[in-house]
């Protein structure tokens, strides 16, 4: 079950992957079709979904990933004990407030589903479509949330902490600006 | 209840969210939540709109495609044999100068930073070749380790820079006019620490071995032949840029294909190191594209509340000298950057000292690249200062260590950044010449 939904997770982080390459995609036929003198207007609409696009589907994966950062000095030095209660309380707010969030955001794209908001730019598509990536990237970054809050409360070490301790284990600092 | 003590109470609500270790993104929308509930006389039904709105707009921006292009690019070049190319390709041309050998650091880190945007990769790529030859061949460690640290932040100096298209879309500023920004510094930081380096090595001549073949310029040509599509690639970027042919997020399209030309010109371009370096691109942009989110909506609720207004007037109601100011400030970004990743501080901060450094006339282009080098400075300043951190998990030494051995070229940072606090042309100089000065 919890190997199911953390396959889902990873997936949407694929998904979001998927679409910072088609923003590179579009970007370049675009830069391409400008300098044989096409027109391009819709492009720009396009490439602003898509950046939205992925920067929402892929939270959850990010999360999971440990690439979410946060100020460790406060407890990385804590004992093991402690720190586990640092993890408890941090992922308790954290994901309470991305619960919140979801269902705010939620609230506002069911508005705008509900009476049929259109796009002002080029491309006069319903608002809602684009709009629902902000909707599951938040719902499944609360359910990772979630998720990872009953893996510490069971004694386990969260992903986002094992994921970053195996990286810098291999010497692999890519991922850090 | 005035300005002052709501200021202070979110400040305080923020500094406790994070001392708990609760993720930064999600921090500033909190904090932002908070301010627009208790402070401000937003009606309830308006709240989650607001929150809404601020990250998607934040997010669903065209300017901001920029950020995952140019992070993947450095990504790409990440996986390639760029770093083990540039050492062999560098090494003859630097037999007759004084350190010899000791500037593949310093010229590593400034060609790898021009064409990646992180200050830990750059690091890591170049000291993974770099830390082994030089060692190998008799060369001083600690000023090896010194130059690595700090020479590894040009990455976000050098344009293109992750933490400028950061700083350009939190200060609503022109990605392009800050990239050019950056040129003439970066310059002016790698002949430093080269500067450095050649005078401790003229004092110190016996800690620097004697390379043997002398080689013709033909073989040099050869030897460095690997490097030349990166150069080229670099070449073409500045010139894109600088010519203005291209925006910023196009720039960033070619800048990809181009990498993946290199990498697959040189046989590195397979399906794993394709996904690898997309899947992270992926994810550091989302995380960045999350914080500039949770930062809009607590600038939202900053503009609600007039705090940086009022902060701002209030520096400027002191008269104090603009030295004074940048002296604070500078003060301020060290403190800060003990705790927080160069990101962070950056967004953290917008909302509230853009205003301020605007009202007392400082350019915010100028005033970007001014961050840019305090970021530098917190990224080799312990405790947590990443790049310490980076090479100590390369080598096994202390980061204490590795800290005392880069305090000759951290000074030279400093010195870097009053000499662009008293001259601020060396920064605004050529997006001036090349863009016009702004209005």
């Amino acid at each position: 079950m919890r190997k199911n939904l953390h396959r889902v997770l990873d997936a949407f982080g694929v998904v979001s992957a998927a679409f910072v390459f088609g923003v590179f995609i579009v970007m370049l036929g675009a830069a391409f079709m400008r300098i044989a003198g096409m027109k391009t207007g819709g492009s720009d609409d396009i490439v602003s979904w898509m950046t939205a696009a992925a920067a929402f589907f892929g939270l959850a994966h990010t999360f999971r990933h440990g690439d979410f950062v946060r100020m460790g000095l406060g407890i990385e030095k804590l004992s093991p004990g402690r720190r586990r209660t640092a993890e408890i309380v941090a992922l308790i707010i954290g994901g309470a407030f991305a619960g919140y969030l979801w269902y705010s955001v939620s609230a506002y794209v069911w508005d705008s589903y509900r009476f049929g908001d259109v796009a002002d730019g080029l491309i006069p598509i319903k608002k809602w479509i684009p709009q629902m990536s902000i909707v599951i990237g938040t719902f499944l970054l609360f359910i990772s949330m979630v998720d990872e809050l009953f893996a510490v409360l069971r004694g386990e070490t969260p992903s986002y902490v094992a994921a970053v301790e195996e990286r810098h284990a291999r010497g692999d600092f890519s991922e850090d600006v | 209840m005035n300005v002052v003590e709501i200021g202070l109470i979110l400040l305080g609500i923020m500094m406790v969210l994070l001392v708990a270790g609760v993720w930064i993104s999600l921090t500033l929308a909190m904090v932002g939540w908070v301010g627009m509930v208790f402070f401000t006389n937003q009606p309830a039904a308006t709240w989650g709109k607001n929150l809404f709105s601020a990250m998607w707009e934040s997010s669903a921006s065209w300017e901001l495609a920029a950020l995952p292009l140019f992070i993947w690019m450095g990504e790409i070049l990440f996986r390639t044999k760029l770093s083990e190319q540039m050492f062999s390709g560098l090494a003859p041309w630097l037999n007759r100068v004084p350190g010899r050998l000791m500037h593949t650091t310093i010229l590593g880190c400034g060609i790898f930073g021009s064409v990646s945007g992180s200050s830990a990769a750059t690091c890591a790529t170049i000291a993974k070749v770099a830390l082994p030859e030089l060692k190998r061949r008799g060369y001083d460690e600690n000023i090896a380790l010194g130059s690595l640290a700090t020479a590894g932040t040009l990455g976000i100096l050098i344009p293109p820079s992750i933490t400028m298209v950061v700083y350009a879309v939190a200060a609503d500023a022109s990605i392009i006019r800050i990239f050019l920004a950056g040129f003439l510094p970066g310059f002016l930081l790698m002949a430093l620490f080269s500067g450095y380096i050649g005078w401790w090595s003229l004092r110190n001549p016996d800690k620097v071995p004697v390379e043997g073949l002398d080689m013709s310029f033909k073989e040099k040509i050869y030897a460095s032949r690997h490097l030349i599509p990166c150069t080229l690639l670099i070449v073409f970027i500045i010139w894109v840029l600088v010519a203005g042919y291209a925006t910023a997020t196009e720039c960033a399209a070619y800048g990809v294909l181009g990498s993946l030309a290199i990498a697959w010109q040189s046989k590195m371009l397979t399906w794993k190191s394709f996904s690898e370096s997309l899947m992270g691109a992926t994810r550091v942009s989302c995380m960045i594209m999350f914080i500039l989110a949770g930062a809009a909506f607590l600038k939202l609720t900053m503009a609600f509340t007039g705090i940086p207004r009022d902060l701002a007037e209030w520096v400027d109601s002191l008269k104090l000298h603009p030295y004074a100011l940048i002296a604070a400030l500078t003060f301020f970004y060290i403190i800060l950057g003990t705790a927080l990743d160069g990101i962070s501080m950056i967004v953290l901060t917008a909302a509230v000292v853009l205003p301020m450094v605007q009202k007392a006339g400082f350019d915010l282009i100028w005033f970007g690249i001014f961050v840019v080098l305090l970021v530098e400075i917190a990224e080799v300043t312990p405790p947590v200062g990443f790049n310490l951190f980076v090479l100590q998990n390369m080598t096994g030494k202390d980061s204490n260590t590795i800290a005392k051995a880069a305090i000759p070229f951290f000074c030279m940072l400093v010195l870097a950044i009053l000499l662009v606090t008293i001259f601020p042309q060396i920064v605004t100089w050529l997006p001036d010449y090349l863009m016009g000065v702004q209005k």
